[in-house]
Parts: structure tokens; sequence; C-alpha cells
């Protein structure tokens, strides 16, 4: 729906649905805190690579690439509040290179706060959140530059990511860095796959934050955008069930999914 | 549940609730105009100041641009004065970024002059078309007469200047010279018949005077602007911007984009190394879809350009849309948590 500037009633009705479904399982996270989150080995393997910078003394390299300020910044933010709380455990290096300048106050605002949950707030280095560019490909170089000069043991992609991507990621194969990657670009996901470690697909990376830190308002959303999910694959079946019912007998008039999201006010009214 | 007593209690965080209000109004505010329809936006005026809102926030943005540039002059700076590990670097990047913005703060200068003697013309055309449409509309405004001489006074003033300080030596004689020549004679010649032009109601002779000393203002509007833009290309300023910018910075970024065809082939390697089945079919469906775009695909078979459309059109299709509906729906729940500001110490202890 690119470009859609006001909403029809049935598009309006889905997302009253989505909040609806939210608020109930946010209402029951708080109240019995009994989701199931099955295991994933991506985010699992997050906390190998760190072990295993803490074992070669490396540092650790996360990006949000060109992620700008949006839900999946923040969806990046749960993971990298994770990392860097473990990475001031134990007491390694962090590099969080930065492309968005918008992003970059947020993100430091988040590593900060995962040291000093941590206990070592005055180990931050505000200069470990580097800007390097908005220009892509001038991002992707810096980034290369610093993945070898660091040496970096792991590196976690974690975003949005365009044609920079293998780049990135072939960075960190090249110094033998453990990677794992998350993205929300599907482009991008089989550049993933061939060079790293782990790979995260889509809305895996919105579920990584909530399976780190298992905290209730997370693990609920995790929870209603399963059950929105649901909702819309059986829209899907119901919507082929009634065009295939409509083009076997083009006599009965059936309802149409598709005028149900496309029919405006002035329609209905 | 009893209350915590008063010492025990956290302290608020007035930071923390200032976002959150702003964070709420703003989301209020674009919720709204997305769920209202378009008839009712327009009416309660919404409509018309939704440009101007959505211009606030980019402004915001763009000023975080200079968060952006403090980070790096301090961040490389520091190294620079502590003459840490890869000073050299730095200091080649601070070079870079400061040559960068005095070039192109130079060559904007340039073009905003270019632009202001281009808009000396173009506001002969403009005030020609003022004054016929003021006339027609029976606007209170000068008599006709006095408004067209103050114009022809305007525009021979301003064809003078051109003829003494542009149309001289060389560069008169290239194209864009000749054309500025020819466009500054339109104008010359149109003049004259501004005496047509009587000093009460306007009639067609006058306003086809008007009109043709309107168009003749916005010819040699352009005509000027190309000329004074190919005569900068020739300052060290301009050739310098073109240098730095179309020379080395572009070039940079085509090199980097060069890479990837080497990493995809080095990536393709370690990837079609068929270890598991997941892998051979990947290599299996890597070959169709190759195979299928190039023309030795067709002499190997006719069916392996239809297998290959119908790879990316069918399976692929239909993993590329369930990756985007999960995570559109993921960022859908995210976006109205983080509108309602249902956080609980995520990504920040400060949200708690």
């Amino acid at each position: 729906m690119g470009g859609l500037e006001h909403a029809t009633p049935g598009i309006l009705l889905t997302i009253a649905c989505a909040a609806v479904i939210l608020f109930v399982q946010l209402r029951r996270a708080t109240r019995r805190g009994d989701h199931f989150i099955r295991r994933i080995a991506g985010v699992d393997a997050v906390e190998g690579a760190i072990g295993r910078c803490a074992e070669m003394g490396r540092p650790v390299a996360f990006t949000t690439a060109l992620t700008d300020v949006g839900p999946v910044l923040y969806a990046c933010l749960g993971v990298l509040h994770s990392v860097a709380k473990r990475v001031a455990q134990y007491k390694l290096k962090l590099v969080v290179p930065q492309y968005s300048p918008e992003a970059m106050a947020i993100v430091e605002d988040s590593v900060r706060d995962a040291y000093n949950d941590a206990g070592r707030g005055a180990a931050f280095d505000p200069q470990s959140i580097v800007f390097l560019s908005s220009e892509q490909f001038a991002f992707a170089s810096g980034y290369m530059g610093l993945i070898h000069r660091e040496k970096a043991g792991a590196a976690f992609l974690f975003g949005v990511f365009a044609a920079e991507a293998l780049v990135l990621a072939e960075a960190g194969q090249q110094v033998g860095a453990r990677q794992v990657a998350a993205s929300v670009s599907p482009e991008q996901v089989a550049f993933f796959i061939c060079t790293c470690d782990y790979t995260l697909i889509g809305e895996e990376l919105f579920a990584a934050s909530a399976y780190l830190s298992r905290e209730p308002v997370q693990v609920a959303t995790l929870a209603a955008q399963d059950r929105v999910k649901l909702l819309f694959a059986a829209i899907i079946v119901v919507g082929v069930l009634l065009a295939t019912l409509g083009a076997l007998a083009p006599g009965i008039t059936l309802p149409s999914i598709e005028r149900f999201f496309t029919a405006s006010w002035s329609d209905l009214l | 549940m009893e209350r915590p007593a008063v010492s025990e209690r956290q302290p608020i965080d007035r930071r923390a609730q200032v976002i959150r209000a702003f964070t709420l109004l703003g989301g209020v505010y674009f919720f709204l105009y997305f769920i209202l329809p378009e008839t009712a936006a327009e009416s309660l005026g919404i409509k018309a100041r939704h440009e101007a809102i959505s211009n606030g926030f980019i402004v915001i943005g763009a000023m975080a641009v200079g968060l952006g540039l403090f980070n790096l002059v301090s961040a490389h700076g520091s190294r620079i004065a502590f003459a840490r590990k890869g000073w050299a670097y730095s200091l080649a990047l601070l070079v870079g970024l400061f040559s960068m913005l005095a070039v192109t703060a130079a060559q904007w200068r340039q073009s905003l002059g270019i632009t202001a003697e281009a808009r000396k013309a173009q506001i002969v055309g403009e005030f020609a078309q003022r004054i016929v449409q003021d006339a027609e509309s029976h606007a209170a405004a000068p008599a006709l007469a006095v408004r067209a001489a103050a114009l022809r006074a305007y525009a021979d003033g301003l064809l003078d200047q051109i003829g003494a300080t542009l149309l001289v030596g060389p560069p008169a004689e290239t194209p864009l010279g000749i054309e500025l020549r020819a466009a500054a004679a339109s104008l010359r010649g149109s003049l004259p018949r501004l005496e047509a032009v009587p000093g009460e109601s306007l009639s067609p002779e006058g306003k086809g005077a008007l009109t043709d000393v309107g168009r003749a203002g916005e010819l040699l509007s352009a005509a000027l602007g190309a000329f004074l833009r190919q005569e900068s290309s020739s300052t060290m300023v301009q050739q310098l911007y073109t240098l730095l910018y179309e020379g080395l910075f572009n070039q940079l970024g085509s090199a980097m984009f060069a890479l990837l065809g080497v990493y995809i082939a080095a990536a393709a390697f370690r990837a079609f190394r068929i270890r598991t089945v997941e892998s051979a079919l990947m290599m299996a469906a890597a070959l169709i879809v190759m195979l299928g775009q190039i023309s030795l695909g067709q002499l190997i078979s006719d069916e392996l350009p239809a297998m290959r459309q119908w790879l990316l059109e069918v399976p692929n299709s239909a993993a590329f849309r369930a990756i985007r509906l999960g995570a559109s729906v993921a960022a859908l729940m995210l976006a109205i948590r983080m509108w309602l500001s249902i956080e609980s110490g995520s990504f920040s202890s400060r949200k708690r």
C-alpha cells in the first residue's frame, strides 16, 4: 500500500484489530507472563560471539547500517542494548559505526544506558559510536576500514541494508569475525546467508530483542504480532477461496476482500 | 497492592516525560491525518498545513547532520591531537571534509550570484505579466503607461549592463554567447512596442506588446543563466568542485560499488559448496536463474528462461512477500508501542 495518504475504512478496521490484539497480549503478559518463545539459533549465537571476543580480546562491532529513526531502529536498539551490556560486563571494546546522524544520538543514549545497567557507566566511551558518512558507499568503505583496523572478533549487522550489505559482511569475513546479520530487506538476505555465520530473516529481527531480554512488554508484542499475522493469513485464505469460487461460479455475487481494503469512505457513505 | 512510601518511589524523569509527550502528540497528528478521509482533512484545514508540518520534521532531521559533523570532528580531532594509532587516516579524513566543505560553500555562493543575475532578467518577464494581470483584473495600480515606461527603463538598463559587461571579448563569440546576444536583441527589439500601451485600459496591441516583452525577458533569463554557468565553469572554484566531487568522490563510490562484483564471486564460492540439502537446492536454483538469464541457457534448453521466470515469480515472490508481511506487521506493532510509549526498559533503562 505504498503512497497511501489516507486510510480506507477497511485498513482502519485492520489497524484497530491489531491494536486490540496488542493490548490484550500486553495485559496477559503483565498478569500471567506465560508466553513461550521458540529457540532462534541466530540470537543464541549473539552470546557465543561476544564470549569468543572475550577469549580472543578482540572488539565487538554493531551496525544498524542504513536504518533511520523508526520501528526497525528501535528493534535493533533492543539487541544493541543487550550486546552493549554484555560487552560492558566482559570489559570488551565496542564499536558502533553510524550512517544516520539522527539515529546516532539515540544509539549513543542506548549504549550509555546499557553500560550503566551493567554497572560500568564510567567505562562508556562516546567515541565508540562513530559517525562515518551519510553516503552509502562512503559508509561502506569507512566500515571496512574500521573492521580491518580494529580486527573485530564479532560483527552484528542489524537493520536496513541495500547494496552495501555484501561489502560490510565481507569485511567481517576477511578479518575472521563471527557474524550475525538480521535484515528486513529480503533482497539482502541471500548475501548475508552466504557471508555470515547466522542470519535472522525479516521479523526475527523484531523477535531478537524480546528473545534476549524476555521482558514482558516485548514478549507480549511478539505474541501479538504472531496473532495479527494469523489474522492476515486467514484473510489471504478467505480471499483466495472467494476469488476461486467467484471464478468457478460467475453467476454468484461474492464479497471481495480487495474491495474491503480499497473501498473509500465516499464509497461506503 | 500497598503504595510505596514516598522515599521509596522512583524520581519522576521529566526528560522522559517530555519525550513521551512529544512522541504522543506527533503520533496523534500523523494518525489523525492518516485515518481522516481526504475531504474531512481538507475541510478541517489539515491538508493545507500538512506540507509545512512535514517540512518542519525534515528540518529537524537536517539539524541532526550537525551532530554527525560534531562527532566526526571530535573523534578524529582528538585522535590527531593525541597522536593515537591511525592519526594519519583521521588527518586525511578531516582535510578531505573541510576541503569539500569549503569548496562546496564557495561553489554554492558562486551559483547564488548566477541565480541573482538571471533573476534580474526574469523580473522583466514577471513585471510584464503582472501589468497584464492587474489591468485585466482592474486591480488598484499606477497608470498602465507609467508602469510600461518603468518596465522599459528597467529593461533598457539591464540590456546596457549586459552589453557592456558580458557581450564583449571572446566569450561573447561562443554558442551560448551568441544565444545571449540574440535573446538580448529580441528583448531590445520588443521594447519600443511598449509605447503602444495606453494610459487607461489595456488594448489588444498593448497586451500583445507586454506579452512579447514578457516572453523575451524569460528567454533572456534562461540564456543569461546558461552563459554565466559556462563562464563560471572555468573559475578555480568550479574546477576544484568538479575535481573533488566528480573526479574523486563519485569515482571512489563507483570503485566501492565495483568491489561488489568481486565479493559476489567470493561469497558465491562459499555458499555454493554443496554440503546440505538446502545448499544443493540453492545451487540448483541459482544455476537455473543464471543460465535462464543468458543466451547460453537458451542453447542448452528452451525451457530454462521459462523456469527462471517461474522461480523468480512464484517461489521467490512468495518468500519475499512473506518476509515483508512479517516485518511490516512487526513494525506496526512496534510503532503502536512506541507511539504510546509502552516501554519497560527494552533499550533504555531511563524508560522504565
